[in-house]
């Protein structure tokens, strides 16, 4: 009985769709706004990667929103896995190849990391691109190495000071009587490292935040008692 | 000029700082949360008063509209988002007692920001992420209770949630297919000739499954009764007084700047009544008293959402005086029912141990119901009014549906009532109400009987906030939308 | 056969994940299932929304060397898709670590035995009798549980 309802839902919802989607006119829309910010971005912002524009300045406030909810989620979930592992029975270290890979790897990941935030505004990436590299980097060891206790209250603080930061330097421009959240420090020579004003101080603090909490909220899935 | 923008910041900004002033100093992080809520409300009380009877835009990063997101400024926002911060405020989580932990109050505080932010924002995408942080902030402190049944719950919830997101966010990209931008006001502007047609009902459609799942809209309600049951009589009053109607105004404001075509009304309506009948029949057969108040939750927002199915000024006026009303009568129930949310046969002689919970409970009741001289009969009155004003003959059986409804509620609630004054001998008498719990409730119950004296004024008031609400031609000219400068 | 242009089957990618995940929340019962069907379904909805402005002729909004190119894509979308993804991954998490935690409490993942959990959980609580047939064999939740068989 589920199942026929199930499925005769499924099939109306088929039907809706196709007849919804029947005039779609994908490839054909003009984006109105969207050209216009192509065009105003380069000396309004100063950033080479137009989506980081966007990401940051036209819709910087979506984008601190996004902290806030990745921090929630890690926070709500790190309260809902609050047992840890009993500590007598950890799990035995991996083998050979992906202790020495753990190893090898987490100095590079660190540096790709921190390559891809620190460019984001000039190539494709970012703080959320780069931060989950970040993250993965401080992972590899704790697969690697199970029994390593991870410092979740280090992990805490660089998040609630890297989303304090985000929210300061938001408030700085407040304070300079512009509006919360607009670009300081002028937009600089389009393609340099140093450009697009705050853009790039915005996204370390992004990368920071995403990648401790990344990190953290793993932490707490791999230490969390074992199932069944 | 930028006060709003403190009410959403603020709470964010404390909730990232909290879990390190809880490490520095556990004592004043207790404090922290309250407090910072007390100075935001403070701020919107003088905004509100600033603004007077002005409509204000606030461009985001400097970047004017339709490029950069707009906060949209009114005086029917301004009072939600004022409603979100104090009744976070006066339903702050219970302090944890032995274990000082900042969770509970982080997640608050999140809470109250994106609520003020779900009120105040302009555009269309940043609704929509508002709209998530709040479900976040939600499935956090449901789960947070410690409980298995709360995190079962809370993933029921989390998954009905998560489909209306993508419903939306599919919603959003028709939106944006047709019309090629996200602000509410340019959006207003070109509804007529892009929305007016199928993609804009279905888009409509989509985001109302949406946002109807925080609003209690029938049927992606049925994580209601669960969650209600489950989680703390603090948080079930925040979400059945405040966050639903933050929802509920989310669909009014898509409504009335977007979707004007009659479609979308008959569609509100529609589910409006099967939420009404739904809501009222199954409380009426619910056999504990969290769950009964979940369910007669549900038949009130079905009521809401049959009075803003109508167009004009008028409807919009009758449905936010019966969200205000709800707004603060059904969280003095569910706070009550912090003693007594067990099943309604155990309630037998509870008026022994708490006569003056008791009397706000029956109170309360009459409220609900509709009972003059309570604002709530006004409310309704005003609702069946204007149902009866209109020429559709799916609005008669509206009417019809919420008068069924009060007499079920009136049944119902006075069974319950009939129970706290009726002693058995073969039960033990529940405990009496907790101080904090009956002190929260007393003073809701407060408003609201001081409120019959000044139904005028507040008939006044909400006159000028539907007026602003219902004219879109304002809206538009305050944010003033310009896509080449 | 008639290949369909790029647009089309882009748009046909779209719609079936969406599909899928939707048929995969509706008639899974697992609980594992059904999130990696949310998933799916946002992954969708995510494409979904790229194809709203989309031009195969575009090239990406990144200006290299100075030089800006003709035809660069919407920003806007790419903007709006990183928020949902991230939105996404967030909301993920949090119903992994729930399903776990319920696993570890609850024993199953098992939809419909969740909810004759969470149901008794919540009369227990309550203190209310829940209905059963006399004739109908109860599920072994209910008779496995404590104080549930009679």
């Amino acid at each position: 009985m589920r199942r026929l309802s199930s499925l005769l839902f499924l099939a109306g919802l088929v039907t809706l769709i196709i007849a919804i989607f029947q005039p779609l006119p994908v490839g054909t829309a003009t984006p109105a706004v969207g050209t216009a910010i192509n065009h105003a971005a380069p000396e309004q912002v100063g950033a080479a990667n137009l989506v980081t524009a966007v990401v940051l300045a036209y819709r910087g406030f979506d984008t601190l929103l996004e902290l806030t909810i990745l921090f929630t989620a890690a926070m709500a979930a790190g309260w809902v896995l609050d047992k840890p592992r009993n500590e007598a029975r950890p799990d035995p270290d991996a083998g050979f190849i992906l202790l020495a890979a753990s190893d090898l790897l987490f100095p590079l990941l660190l540096i790709l990391g921190l390559y891809v935030i620190l460019h984001g505004h000039l190539t494709p990436g970012g703080g959320f691109q780069g931060g989950v590299v970040l993250a993965l980097a401080f992972f590899l060891p704790l697969l690697a190495r199970p029994g390593r206790r991870i410092d979740h209250q280090l992990f805490s603080l660089v998040e609630g000071l890297a989303g304090a930061a985000f929210i300061g330097i938001g408030l700085a421009a407040m304070l300079n009587g512009q509006a919360f959240l607009a670009p300081l420090f002028g937009t600089g020579e389009l393609g340099a490292l140093f450009s697009a004003g705050s853009l790039p101080l915005l996204y370390i603090a992004v990368g920071l935040k995403v990648g401790s909490e990344l990190a953290g909220l793993l932490a707490h899935l791999a230490e969390t008692e074992a199932v069944g | 000029m930028n006060g709003p923008v403190l009410l959403i910041v603020l709470p964010l900004l404390t909730a990232f700082l909290l879990p390190i002033i809880y490490r520095l100093m556990p004592l004043a992080g207790r404090l922290t949360g309250p407090l910072i809520l007390v100075v935001t409300s403070i701020i919107g009380l003088t905004q509100l008063q600033h603004l007077g009877d002005d409509t204000l835009a606030i461009a985001m990063g400097g970047f004017p509209p339709p490029l950069g997101i707009s906060l949209y400024i009114d005086r029917l926002a301004l009072a939600f988002a004022l409603a979100v911060t104090l009744g976070t405020l006066l339903l702050w989580p219970k302090a944890s007692g032995d274990n000082p932990d900042s969770r509970p109050g982080s997640l608050s505080l999140i809470l109250a920001g994106a609520g003020c932010g779900l009120a105040l924002s302009g555009d269309l995408f940043n609704v929509y992420v508002f709209y998530e942080l709040v479900a976040v902030a939600t499935y956090g402190l449901v789960a947070g209770r410690g409980t298995t049944a709360a995190c079962t719950a809370s993933v029921r919830y989390l998954i009905i949630s998560g489909f209306g997101a993508a419903m939306a966010l599919i919603g959003i990209a028709l939106i944006y297919n047709a019309t090629g931008t996200l602000n509410l006001a340019h959006l207003a502007e070109l509804a007529p000739s892009r929305l007016n047609n199928g993609q804009g009902l279905a888009a409509f459609v989509l985001l109302l499954i949406g946002f109807g799942v925080k609003a209690e809209l029938f049927p992606v309600n049925t994580w209601v009764p669960e969650v209600y049951a489950t989680a703390s009589s603090r948080l079930t009053a925040l979400l059945a007084g405040v966050v639903s109607k933050l929802a509920l105004l989310i669909v009014l404001r898509l409504l009335v700047l977007l979707f004007p075509q009659p479609e979308a009304h008959l569609l509100m309506l529609v589910l409006g009544i099967l939420g009404v009948v739904s809501g009222e029949l199954a409380a009426w057969r619910a056999r504990d008293l969290n769950r009964l108040l979940a369910y007669s939750s549900i038949g009130q927002l079905g009521i809401m959402f049959i009075a803003f199915s109508m167009p004009g000024q008028a409807a919009i006026l009758a449905g936010l005086a019966v969200a205000l009303h709800h707004l603060i009568a059904k969280p003095a129930l569910f706070l009550l029912a912090e003693r007594w949310g067990g099943s309604v046969q155990g309630l037998s002689g509870a008026a022994e141990n708490s006569p003056v919970a008791a009397v706000l409970f029956i109170l309360l009741s009459l409220s609900l119901i509709g009972v003059p001289p309570f604002p709530s009969f006004w409310a309704k009155l005003l609702v069946l009014l204007e149902l009866a004003r209109q020429a559709q003959p799916l609005y008669f059986l509206g009417a019809a549906v919420i008068l069924a409804g009060a007499a079920l509620e009136a049944n119902y609630l006075f069974r319950v009532v009939s129970r706290l004054y009726t002693p058995d001998a073969a039960q033990p008498v529940p405990e009496p109400q907790r101080l904090p719990e009956l002190a929260r409730a007393g003073m809701l119950g407060a408003v609201l009987v001081a409120s019959i004296f000044v139904i005028s004024p507040i008939n006044n008031q909400l006159e000028q906030l539907a007026d602003q609400a219902s004219d879109t031609q304002r809206y538009i000219s305050t944010v003033n939308p310009r896509v080449t400068p | 056969m008639i290949i369909p242009d790029s647009n089309t089957l882009l748009l046909i990618a779209a719609l079936g994940l969406i599909l899928i995940g939707i048929g995969g929340m509706v008639l899974s019962l697992h609980l594992l299932r059904i999130i990696f069907g949310l998933a799916l379904l946002e992954s969708g909805a995510n494409l979904l929304l790229i194809l709203a402005t989309y031009s195969d002729r575009s090239v990406a909004p990144i200006i290299v060397g100075g030089k800006i190119p003709a035809h660069m894509a919407d920003p806007i979308p790419q903007a709006l898709v990183l928020t949902a993804i991230v939105i996404g991954v967030a909301v993920l998490a949090l119903a992994l670590s729930l399903a776990l935690r319920i696993q570890r409490a609850y024993g199953t993942l098992d939809v419909r035995e969740l909810r004759a959990r969470l149901d008794q959980d919540i009369a227990a609580e309550a203190g209310i009798n829940l209905p059963h047939s006399q004739d109908a064999p109860r599920s072994p939740a209910v008779v496995n549980a404590p104080g549930g068989a009679s």
